[in-house]
């Protein structure tokens, strides 16, 4: 197969596989993965054994798709909160905290009073992906997980190129609006961009409950955040809470967004503008 | 002597009562009629109000900040009269003070109209000054910074199904790189 | 002590005109001095509104929510302003003292308990309503958010628990029930309740955020009460103590149950004309350094010399538990002072005409007053009341000053009768005196009254009755 994507001589390499009910991509550039003996793609691979060991763990316990998992038990009334594993009230934890800062418009429950984390798994995942990762030695690589992206480094290693995210037209899934530059030239520091997470209100989401009026003010939110949990959440309650809900955002995080409206407007920040 | 002191005291108190009101008019008059014409429109001023809130949210919404002293809500829009005849025009309203500090509020007037409220000045948890300019605004298609497929190594959209997702650019991008 | 003594008179002050009254410039200028501390009492609650308004706080009033917020910050203005009026009564600030006297001036502070602590919980009833009507949440929720969220906030409540406290203590039903030690022990934590109410004050809500003018005048009406209270109430008296160096020189036995102290000090010129007024004493003896006494002088100042060096003298009665260990002082004791303060003075004086009214232990400060006051020979009288001669203490260095500058004098001992209510004995309130009998021409004289208290509002009524007006009437309430 022939590598098509190349930047600045580099080639990058991807691998997938399926978790959480959608489809995790990572993507290294070729040299940022320590090579081993048994293979010259040996590295990637485990590199992506180990990720998708992180995502199939947590999904495990919190997808509600399972019949068996800690949060289906939990649903079910099996279980209870205080006998709960650490890791699913720790998570609980967290999301009973995004609640409060986002004042409703994130929120782990649904509107039948189920406990549904997926809102804030995924993200976490991906962080954790991001950790075993780095714990590995590969520094440059991009991690996307139905359409939340997280990356380190730079698709050229050593160079200070970043990783650029395209985002989806709604109206138009084969067509891009947008472009964002992620993780900016030189530095890993917190507070640059490296995340990038996108929800919608038509898509398969789930955890997204408006409440008001019929029908979402904006139909699709990005967020580039400096992490991917605050991203995503920060994405999902925009999507629920709407305008309001975006300004007191972008008062409060240190963040960017692009949203679309249900008539097609867009409304960004100022580093989407061209 | 008595009656000396009672007629004096309330003069005096009148007098500075008096003084008070008028200046407090006076500052209604001028840059926080801003404020309060924002209140009448639309619900922004709300978030300018719960934006105003220091970095430990929660207890904060819109409308207590503009009922609390400072920030005129009641006063005639009168500032805003004077604008009807020109087009789009901007105006900084004056420092308002509010329960959480300083607010200072741009409107955009257009034909008598305040179409646009932005807040120009909040405060933080130390009561200084953040320029808030990081909020999301109205862009053109053509004015956001484009892509091409090309110019991309991965694509954020709303969370796909695994079946949607072969039909979906991401997946072209890696099966590039597979 | 001998009557020929070399204390200085108090000059007639400017303005006298012979034989008219001598006193008439000092009495109308120090009237002028009470209006004004009126005015500007009221100017300061309306200044601590006009705060407000000039912030365009009333427009706070449109929405009911608004209301109750605005009504909330207004009381609370009220409220600290009323606090701070409070502390500057109880500063002993000389414009006050000399103006109105300690003593009323205490007694006011006492009338504005009350009112401010009212204020100062409607201020936070009235925003915890106000605050929670705007967000959608009952007023304890609202409080609770305040106390939690806001910073500062839980120093205002703690303030607002300390106030309270500091009120209940001071109720007169509690304080009977209590020593002294325990209120004054409760009382200094006005002090704290201040400071904890502060920062919450210049933190939260707009008025008060930097950069407005009127921040300013909040701070600089702070810090000059703190100021005074520290200038007047600590340094002040550091400095007399220092100055004048008092040392207990002999205790001597007046009559059963009576001693005069005779304190060696310096400066003591300094002192001149303070009869009847009185100072703060403490003792710097163990067991007694930590009790202030407020007793007046029993007689001027008596000065050896040009600097100032001489002898000053208290006269105290052994009744109570901390007067009981003054008759065992030993001489070379260091003694701190606090004053001069009161109006029980010269400086009260309105009139060229004095009537002096003593019972008890209250002679000794007629005996100071009556040594130092200035009067033509017949132009004072002098009543002595006691249940027997030997209570008239003093007696007969008050007969020699009475003989030596002309004033006429009445001892009235005996028992008052049991069945009506008189400052008299009985065999005079049988007679039918009243004031007006010892001196007929009291209605245009100024009154020094000084005795315990029921039988000194015994003599004041008659003095009313008699036609004395309010203004030449001086009674110093020893009972605070």
């Amino acid at each position: 197969m022939q590598p098509t994507s190349e930047l600045g001589g580099s080639i990058l390499k991807a691998r997938t596989f399926g978790s959480m009910g959608t489809v995790v991509s990572l993507t290294i550039p070729a040299g940022a993965v320590p090579e081993t003996a048994a293979s010259a793609d040996g590295g990637l691979d485990d590199a992506a054994a180990a990720v998708e060991r992180v995502f199939a763990r947590l999904d495990e316990i919190f997808s509600l798709y399972r019949p068996d998992s800690e949060a289906s038990r939990l649903a079910r009334g099996e279980l209870s909160l205080r006998e709960a594993s650490a890791g699913m009230r720790d998570r609980y934890a967290d999301a009973l905290s995004w609640r409060l800062t986002t004042e409703g418009a994130f929120s782990p429950e649904r509107p039948d009073g189920v406990l549904d984390l997926s809102g804030i798994i995924k993200g976490y995942a991906i962080a954790q992906s991001g950790e075993a990762l780095r714990s590995r030695g590969i520094t440059d690589w991009c991690l996307n997980a139905g359409g939340d992206v997280l990356v380190m480094g730079s698709p050229v290693p050593g160079c200070a190129a970043s990783w650029t995210a395209g985002v989806v037209d709604p109206q138009d899934r084969s067509a891009l609006l947008s472009a964002f530059a992620l993780c900016g030239p030189g530095n890993r520091e917190a507070g640059t961009r490296r995340a990038l997470a996108t929800s919608g209100s038509a898509e398969r989401g789930d955890h997204i409950w408006t409440a008001g009026t019929g029908g979402a003010e904006l139909i699709q939110v990005s967020v580039a955040a400096a992490d991917i949990v605050t991203a995503d959440v920060l994405a999902t309650a925009i999507v629920a809470g709407g305008a309001a809900m975006m300004d007191r955002a972008t008062d409060h995080w240190d963040i960017d967004v692009l949203a679309v409206r249900r008539d097609g407007q867009l409304l960004a920040t100022p580093a989407f503008r061209a | 002597m008595r009656t000396r002191a009672a007629v004096s005291a309330a003069l005096a108190s009148a007098g500075i009562l008096i003084a008070g009101w008028q200046s407090g008019i006076h500052v209604a008059d001028t840059g926080s009629a801003v404020a309060s014409a924002a209140t009448d429109t639309t619900g922004t001023t709300g978030s300018t109000g719960s934006g105003g809130t220091s970095g430990s949210t929660g207890s904060s919404s819109s409308s207590g900040t503009s009922g609390s002293s400072g920030s005129s809500s009641s006063s005639s829009a009168g500032g805003a009269t004077g604008a009807s005849a020109k087009a789009a025009a901007t105006y900084d309203g004056a420092v308002v003070q509010t329960r959480f500090g300083s607010v200072q509020v741009q409107i955009t007037v257009q034909a008598g109209k305040i179409t646009d409220v932005t807040a120009l000045q909040l405060t933080d948890a130390e009561r200084k000054s953040v320029q808030i300019s990081n909020r999301a605004a109205p862009l053109l298609r053509d004015e956001v910074l484009s892509a091409q497929s090309a110019d991309v190594q991965t694509i954020s959209g709303a969370t796909v199904t695994s079946d949607a997702y072969l039909n979906s650019l991401q997946a072209a991008l890696d099966a590039a790189n597979l | 002590m001998n009557a020929q003594l070399l204390s200085t008179r108090p000059e007639v002050r400017r303005g006298s005109r012979g034989a008219a009254n001598p006193f008439e410039g000092q009495h109308r200028r120090r009237l002028l001095r009470a209006d004004l501390l009126t005015v500007l009492f009221w100017a300061s609650l309306a200044g601590a509104v006009a705060l407000w308004l000039a912030d365009g706080g009333a427009a706070g009033f449109s929405t009911l929510a608004g209301a109750f917020t605005a009504l909330g910050i207004v009381a609370g203005l009220a409220g600290m302003d009323l606090v701070l009026l409070m502390l500057l009564l109880a500063a002993r600030i000389p414009l006050i003292d000399r103006t109105v006297g300690h003593d009323r001036a205490l007694e006011f502070h006492r009338k504005l308990g009350k009112p401010a602590l009212y204020l100062l919980l409607a201020h936070g009833i009235l925003i915890a309503i106000g605050y929670g009507m705007a967000e959608g949440l009952d007023p304890v929720s609202e409080s609770v958010a305040l106390w939690v969220l806001v910073p500062d906030m839980w120093l205002a409540y703690i303030s607002m628990l300390l106030f309270i406290a500091v009120v209940v203590a001071s109720l007169v039903a509690v304080r009977r029930r209590f020593p002294y030690e325990f209120w004054y022990a409760v009382h200094l934590l006005t002090y704290a309740a201040v400071l904890t109410a502060l920062p919450h004050q210049f933190s939260v809500g707009g008025l008060f955020a930097e950069g407005t003018w009127q921040r300013w005048y909040w701070l600089a009406l702070c810090i000059a009460t703190g100021a005074a209270l520290l200038y007047y109430r600590v340094v002040q008296p550091l400095a007399a103590t220092f100055r004048h160096q008092l040392t207990v020189k002999r205790v001597v036995q007046v009559s059963p149950g009576v001693v005069s102290i005779e304190m060696s000090g310096l400066r003591l010129d300094l002192l001149a004309g303070s009869g009847g007024r009185f100072f703060i004493w403490r003792f710097l003896a163990p067991g007694l350094w930590w009790q202030p006494h407020p007793f007046s002088l029993s007689a001027e100042p008596l000065q050896f010399d040009a600097a100032g060096q001489g002898v000053l003298r208290i006269t105290v009665r052994n009744l109570g538990r901390g007067s009981a260990q003054l008759a065992s002082l030993k001489p070379g004791t260091k003694v701190a002072v606090e004053g001069p303060y009161g109006l029980f003075s010269t400086a009260a004086r309105s009139r060229k005409h004095v009537v002096m009214v003593g019972a008890g232990i209250g002679i000794t400060p007629i005996r100071a007053l009556l040594e130092s006051t200035p009067f033509q020979p017949g132009n004072a009288t002098v009543i002595l009341r006691g249940h027997s001669e030997s209570e008239l203490y003093l007696g007969a260095e008050i007969l020699e000053l009475c003989r030596q500058r002309g004033a006429t004098l009445f001892h009235l001992t005996g028992s008052r009768p049991a069945d009506v209510r008189t400052w008299l004995p009985e065999n005079s309130a049988r007679a039918g005196h009243r004031l007006a009998s010892f001196d007929p021409k009291i209605a245009e004289a100024d009154v020094y009254v000084c005795g315990p208290a029921a039988w000194a509002q015994n003599v004041l009524e008659d003095a009313r009755d008699a036609g004395v007006r309010e203004e030449q009437l001086h009674y110093e309430r020893f009972d605070w």
